[in-house]
């Protein structure tokens, strides 16, 4: 008795000291990349990386034009993809609440929202690029739209899922339109959810690449046309960190550093907003 | 259960069909007449063919045990029930004497004209002014210094203005339980409605709260048709001119709110309200 | 009192028909609006479906040319203008499975330290730490995998594999070859790292809805810790776990930049895993652009449609999963 009770304690200790080596795991991976990116990163961030173009091999420069292209996509995808992923989470939880369309959508807006993004940048190449025959900002920013919509759709969904149908009873019973119902009362009850759900979507594509690779494509001088191929920040690492040249990896590294920052950045200020919420 | 069951079928045919009870002296002005309404949750029947009247300027209670449909009546009188799927109800509802059940009726301008406060408060997630102001203003388009004297008039209207006339930007949710009811009051009473359905007004509220909202009632009662639904047989016979008791979907017994209480004439209308069962 | 409601009449009914214009006013707003998110519903399946569907028309050429041998040929040839997906495909599922066989104890047993076993101060902080792994972006893991972690497995973990395992018949298969670093092993570790968050955060969601009493049953007959989390924890949390391993899964299939930084690209099938391999997503990552003709580009998009319908399918799978442990939380 005394040692099976003796053995059931090892057991315990040993995979309750697994599952804490399995935290320490991960933690130290996430250390061991921030640090390599801090540490590579930093060492080639000076001014000259925000004022000067994108280099020709082996030689300095910045990463001015990948930065433009990368907010001007960004924020065109999210301009784009962001009203009709709130429209659509706005059916699904307001006017098509207790349709049968509502169950299928939300199923393959989850579909959508988990699918490989080097399939959307496919897409987009079938269904733009080939169509106008070159590549160009818009349709970077396009398949960046299509990454937007589910997350929005999904996080607008569930937040206004999350609103007190009282509030809605209250609002009907005042004799408001519906329009009015969800657009002055559920949609400020859930503002916060739905703001947080618009940060995230920033930050997932503010560091995607694979959808860019054939639909922006890249563009090693400055270029405020967005009707042209365009550079963002990942795509310009891509290449960079493959390339045989030291100037160009490090510039990848500091590229890098600035995206990872950016979407952390994004992610936190995502996150807090969305637990203050939930605090309250 | 099944003495329960049988004295009720018996009663229900009696009393049902009676007309709206008169008061001596006055010949009653029916606000609302409700005939033969039977309702559906899906398949179930929750109320089993109710008839009777709200009269003008009266404050009517509904009582009974839960479940027994009087909050779903409630709802059916200003077509709630329409915001979700497989509810229905069949019979007539009148309202000056037009059917509001007709699938024709602009559901929000009988809402406008039937107001309706909540067991919870809900104010909505905005200042104290915009909670009023917000209703008026999808009406009528008023010059702001109209709007502010709307507003100052329906919070005084809810015994309110006192207490917030120096924070009207403050969140509504800032306020206390019965603060809040009292907004929610004066957001319905700013619609200038002519019917208010209160469902459980004040069983979310402490008891002085809930003496400023029964004070309220009958205060409103001069201006409105008033139909509330309550647990609280004290507070019903309070504050209401007319008691209607519910029992598993039916009309058991509906009069004089003073009769009803001192000497009813079903016998579970006496059980409920002497607390034997419910 | 008659009278008075009698008088109050006209005005009421001059008030309605002033409201009532404005009503119709606002019906039209009201059915726009309506009417634009039912669009933009409609639109979310629209474009899902155009999606498939322009995969399928962009694959025909392939498909036409090499028929279903297109699935069970390794050839990868563009000089040659021949195509098979096997490689890629084969490389995709090893490095999911290396991904998987990572990812799925160290989640399990972040989870059961989260949830179980962690003070609670530092719960939250942890949490979000391991998660924030989920949010950087995969050209990050990428850029480390290449200049930091290939190197590191080269000379750290490659040789003592090899050096162990090598000789052991059968599984020794596995680990032949020079350690070059790159290669389907090193891609696989960093998928496992990349989709860590989705098992450990979805395992401890999962696991918050067990219900107290069932714990607390457990440990009132004297189990220990361990014991609840193996009899008791896991068990009702199974589907949804299995709902989050899927999640993961999904996203380690489809996963590209990080893949492609250090997976060698190379469409050959060999047994070791530390030789340089593809995946389906590598493949197109890295060829698309500079592929010439139109066989080569639809053998290119014809691999896209396999990936979509091999994550579709596992997603679908993990999207059931947690919606049946929703729906048992819900009740």
């Amino acid at each position: 008795m005394a040692t099976f009770s003796k053995a059931r304690r090892a057991n315990n200790a040993v995979f309750l000291g697994l599952s804490v080596g399995a935290a320490g795991l991960g933690l130290l991976a996430l250390v061991f990349i921030l640090v390599a990116l801090l540490w590579n990163g930093l060492a080639g961030l000076r001014p000259s990386v925000f004022t000067e173009m994108t280099p020709p091999p082996g030689a300095a420069g910045g990463l001015l034009n990948a930065i433009y292209g990368s907010v001007v996509m960004t924020l065109l995808g999210l301009a784009i993809g962001a009203p009709i992923g709130l429209l659509a989470g706005t059916y699904m939880a307001e006017h098509g609440r207790y349709s049968k369309l509502t169950v299928v959508v939300r199923f393959l807006n989850d579909i959508l929202l988990s699918a490989p993004s080097i399939i959307i940048g496919l897409f987009v190449y079938e269904v733009v690029v080939t169509r106008i025959g070159h590549f160009s900002g818009i349709a970077g920013a396009l398949a960046l739209a299509i990454l937007v919509i589910p997350v929005v759709a999904r996080t607008t969904e569930d937040m206004l899922l999350l609103v007190p149908n009282q509030l809605r009873e209250a609002a009907s019973a005042m004799g408001l339109p519906r329009s009015h119902v969800v657009l002055k009362v559920a949609y400020s009850a859930a503002r916060p959810g739905i703001i947080t759900g618009l940060l995230l979507a920033f930050a997932r594509i503010s560091g995607e690449t694979a959808p860019l690779l054939f639909t922006a494509l890249n563009n090693q001088f400055w270029n405020a046309d967005i009707t042209g191929p365009t550079a963002s920040l990942p795509t310009v690492i891509f290449q960079f960190a493959l390339s045989p040249y030291k100037d160009w990896q490090q510039l990848a590294w500091t590229g890098a550093l600035i995206i990872t920052a950016t979407v952390l950045i994004l992610s936190i200020a995502a996150r807090s907003l969305g637990s203050t919420r939930t605090a309250k | 259960m099944t003495t329960v069951a049988d004295a009720l079928t018996g009663a229900d045919a009696s009393t049902a069909a009676e007309p709206a009870p008169e008061r001596a002296g006055r010949p009653a002005l029916n606000k609302v007449s409700v005939r033969d309404l039977k309702f559906f949750y899906g398949d179930t029947l929750a109320i089993k063919g109710v008839s009777l009247n709200l009269e003008a300027n009266r404050v009517t209670a509904f009582i009974g045990p839960s479940g027994c449909g009087k909050s779903t009546l409630l709802r059916v009188l200003n077509r709630m029930y329409d915001l979700y799927p497989r509810q229905r109800a069949e019979g007539e509802v009148l309202l000056d004497g037009q059917n509001i059940l007709d699938p024709a009726m602009d559901l929000n301008l009988l809402r406008a004209r039937i107001g309706m406060v909540f067991q919870k408060p809900t104010p909505f997630p905005m200042s104290i002014y915009e909670n009023i102001a917000f209703g008026i203003r999808l009406y009528e388009k008023l010059p702001k210094s109209e709007l502010d004297g709307r507003v100052e008039k329906a919070l005084q209207g809810a015994a309110l203005w006192n207490e917030v006339k120096d924070k009207l930007s403050a969140s509504g949710l800032s306020l206390s339980g019965g603060q809040q009811q009292r907004l929610c009051i004066a957001r319905t009473v700013a619609l200038k409605p002519d019917v208010i359905l209160l469902d459980e007004p004040c069983s979310a509220l402490d008891p002085i709260s809930t003496a400023r909202v029964e004070e309220l009632i009958d205060e409103l009662k001069g201006q409105y048709t008033i139909a509330i639904v309550t647990h609280n047989m004290q507070q019903a016979a309070r504050c209401s001119d007319y008691t209607a008791f519910m029992y598993l979907g039916e009309l058991i017994e509906f009069g004089d709110t003073q009769r009803m209480f001192t000497s009813p004439t079903q016998k579970q209308t006496q059980q409920y309200i002497t607390g034997r069962f419910g | 009192m008659t009278d008075v409601a009698m008088r109050d009449q006209p005005a009421r009914r001059t008030m309605d028909a002033g409201r009532a214009a404005v009503l119709s006013r606002f019906r039209t707003f009201d059915a726009v609006f309506g009417g634009l998110t039912l669009a933009a519903a409609v639109f979310v399946l629209v474009l899902l479906g155009s999606v498939i569907v322009s995969l399928i028309i962009g694959s025909m050429p392939a498909f036409r040319a090499f028929g279903l041998g297109f699935l069970t040929s390794q050839v990868w040839n563009p000089n040659d203008d021949v195509y098979g997906a096997l490689g890629a495909i084969y490389g995709t599922i090893v490095t999911s499975v290396i991904a998987m066989a990572i990812a799925i104890p160290v989640g399990l047993g972040i989870a059961v330290f989260l949830s179980e076993l962690c003070p609670f101060a530092l719960r939250k902080p942890i949490g979000m730490a391991i998660e924030l792994l989920a949010g950087i972006p995969s050209i990050i893991y990428g850029i480390w995998g290449l200049f930091i972690f290939a190197p590191f497995v080269q000379s750290y973990v490659e040789p003592p594999l090899i050096a162990v395992l090598g000789p052991i018949p059968g599984i020794g298969a596995l680990f032949q070859g020079p350690p070059y670093g790159i290669g389907v092993l090193t891609a696989g570790i960093i998928l496992g790292i990349m989709v860590l968050p989705f098992i450990s955060s979805v395992s401890r969601d999962v696991f918050a809805t067990v219900p107290p009493v069932l714990k607390e049953a457990g440990y009132g007959l004297g189990c220990t810790t361990w014991e609840v989390v193996k009899n008791i924890v896991i068990p009702f949390s199974r589907t949804g776990v299995i709902g989050g391993v899927m999640l993961a899964l999904g996203r380690a299939l489809g996963e590209t930049m990080a893949v492609t930084f250090v997976i060698g690209n190379a469409h050959r099938i060999s047994a070791s895993v530390l030789s340089p391999g593809t995946t389906i997503s590598a493949a197109i990552a890295n060829e698309f652009t500079e592929a010439v003709g139109d066989l080569y580009t639809s053998s290119l998009i014809a691999l896209g449609l396999i990936l979509f319908v091999i994550t579709f399918i596992v997603l679908a799978i993990a999207r059931y999963m947690l919606l049946r442990i929703q729906r048992r939380a819900g009740v």
